[in-house]
């Protein structure tokens, strides 16, 4: 499973660079069919940037890649179509329903209008969301908006699925619940890449890359990297002795100012 | 974003996204009773506290009431506000809303595009058609013909001024509420397209004199309108610049002859900004939805 026609994921040397700012540089990897696989890293280690360049939002500067064995920057559009992504913040239309957002991404992706209603359905099902269906998403808990966007990314039946911290900001029985959703797909043999902070979520991964600083400093099983790191307890000690202790502060994002204001009450902001 | 990117899919145009995209935009206007009150209040303010309080003083424009003239002017305001309240709210939609499923999924960004235009379009001509429902109480009778008219301009300045706003929009990063587009956007174009008075002639001060007719005459040769009972001053050279460089100067000044027969520009240049640039400034949008989404 290392070349880019069986692989899901196939990276080689992918890098991005803003200016002289480099956000990610020399990525290689490769994910196999039906494998589960994490990304790790402290903030701003390149993460969202590497998924962003796997699902076709950010061209890469250096290196090519490719999806279900589509190239991210030749062959986009077949890219799109075969991957499902769910973001670290919720992408759904709040003033709409469950069941329009989920029409909107039935007609996006072109599924055929004979289908779209028995589709709709089963995702709300899935998402056992069939009650709330008709309801605005504004309404929703964060559990159901995450439930309800896993839902949507599985509705055109996508060849690989990227979840960007899915269960960021859940209580614990909103991340039990997901993360066993989750894990009902590995048993159906989805191909799934997550970025987590959650190093025990990660711990059940068939494999995990840690990544800091723009490059990959580890991969491998997560058993294998706690034998091999000196030491090292769990993936937490491993994670924390090859990234170190440093705290990793940001400087807050368009969407993290966005996001307050609309906290605090801000016009024209739903 | 290299062209290679770029390259056909995401130009088709695909009927089925356009309209859900429309739809979308329709559906959230109707659950938006703020903008909806919005539009009300607007029209109440200006046609009643402006145009009959300040209509009292102001006795006729050309022969038209104050309330009369700036009707066509009302339904531009509400025209601008609805379409760059719908623009404007890409920025909030890309960071926190639908926008980046939107931007990941396969449909081609012209056809999302188009399908927003329409959307803000059409909820343009449905918040500029508020202040029509007064046309009885102001003793406006338009024709048939002339109402079409006015719909038609409504729409289609609805379509450019969304285009304008998606061009502002795509190029924010971050935005604290509607004030800065309201204040520094709105009023501008609002202002300064002979909305409230006379393209030439604009009052200095209000009362006693009528103008006599001869001199009324004279000035309407030179382009100046009188306003009952004024003295008539020009608007300063730098203003007027502003007024004629203003395509909502052209789209009100059709609006307003389609309403009360009343004009004072070119009808050529009033068909052609109203009708010929709102189809290019669709493509503008398009290019900057493209570029500033799917790089």
């Amino acid at each position: 499973m290392t070349d880019a026609a069986t692989s899901a994921i196939h990276c080689e040397s992918l890098g991005r660079h803003y200016g002289d700012v480099v956000a990610v540089r020399d990525v290689s990897l490769d994910v196999g069919r039906g494998e589960f696989f994490a990304l790790l890293g402290p903030n701003g280690a390149g993460k969202t940037t590497t998924v962003h360049m796997l699902t076709t939002l950010t061209t890469p500067t250096v290196g090519t890649a490719s999806v279900m064995g589509f190239d991210v920057v030749k062959e986009a559009q077949q890219v799109r179509r075969a991957l499902g992504l769910v973001f670290q913040d919720p992408a759904l239309d709040e003033r709409l329903t469950a069941r329009e957002n989920l029409e909107i991404h039935a007609v996006l992706y072109e599924i055929p209008r004979a289908e779209r209603k028995a589709r709709i359905e089963e995702a709300l099902a899935w998402a056992s969301l069939e009650d709330a269906g008709d309801r605005r998403v504004r309404t929703f808990s964060g559990g159901m908006k995450r439930r309800l966007e896993l839902a949507r990314a599985l509705m055109h039946r996508p060849g690989v699925l990227f979840l960007d911290e899915p269960t960021l900001g859940l209580d614990p029985q909103g991340r039990r619940h997901l993360w066993e959703r989750i894990q009902a797909l590995r048993d159906e043999g989805m191909t799934v890449l997550m970025t987590t902070h959650y190093l025990h979520e990660a711990e059940s991964c068939d494999r995990v890359a840690i990544i800091d600083g723009g490059s990959i400093v580890a991969l491998g099983e997560p058993s294998e990297l706690i034998r091999t790191t000196e030491g090292a307890k769990d993936l937490e000690d491993v994670f924390l002795t090859l990234t170190g202790n440093a705290l990793r502060d940001e400087e807050p994002s368009p969407r993290a100012l966005m996001k307050s204001f609309a906290q605090r009450g801000g016009e024209h902001t739903r | 974003m290299s062209s290679q990117t770029m390259q056909e899919p995401t130009r088709r145009i695909v009927p089925s996204v356009i309209g859900v995209m429309w739809r979308r935009e329709l559906l959230r206007y109707r659950r938006d009773r703020s903008q909806i009150f919005g539009g009300v209040s607007r029209t109440t303010l200006w046609l009643l506290i402006l145009g009959f309080g300040l209509g009292a003083s102001l006795r006729e424009i050309e022969g038209y009431t104050y309330a009369q003239y700036i009707l066509p002017g009302v339904v531009t305001l509400n025209v601008l506000f609805a379409s760059l309240q719908c623009a404007v709210a890409l920025v909030w939609d890309r960071e926190v809303g639908l926008l980046r499923e939107v931007i990941v999924s396969p449909a081609p960004m012209l056809s999302v595009t188009l399908g927003k235009l329409l959307g803000g379009a059409t909820i343009a001509l449905a918040q500029g058609s508020i202040p029509l429902l007064l046309l009885p109480f102001l003793g406006i009778r338009p024709t048939v013909l002339g109402l079409l008219g006015v719909w038609a301009t409504m729409f289609f300045m609805g379509l450019l001024i969304t285009a304008f706003g998606i061009v502002i929009a795509s190029r924010m990063k971050t935005f604290e509420g509607f004030g800065s587009i309201s204040n520094g956007v709105i009023q501008p174009l609002y202002f300064l397209s002979g909305s409230i008075f006379p393209l030439k002639g604009i009052i200095g001060g209000v009362g006693f004199l009528q103008i006599p007719e001869a001199l009324r005459d004279e000035l309407r040769r030179a382009g100046v309108y009188a306003i009952g009972g004024g003295w008539v001053v020009q608007l300063p050279w730098w203003i007027e610049v502003l007024v004629y460089a203003n395509p909502v100067s052209y789209q009100l000044d059709l609006m307003r002859y389609f309403l009360l027969g009343f004009q004072q520009l070119p009808m050529t240049a009033d068909l052609l900004v109203t009708f010929a640039l709102p189809p290019i400034a669709v493509v503008i949008a398009a290019m900057a939805m493209a570029r500033a989404y799917k790089g």
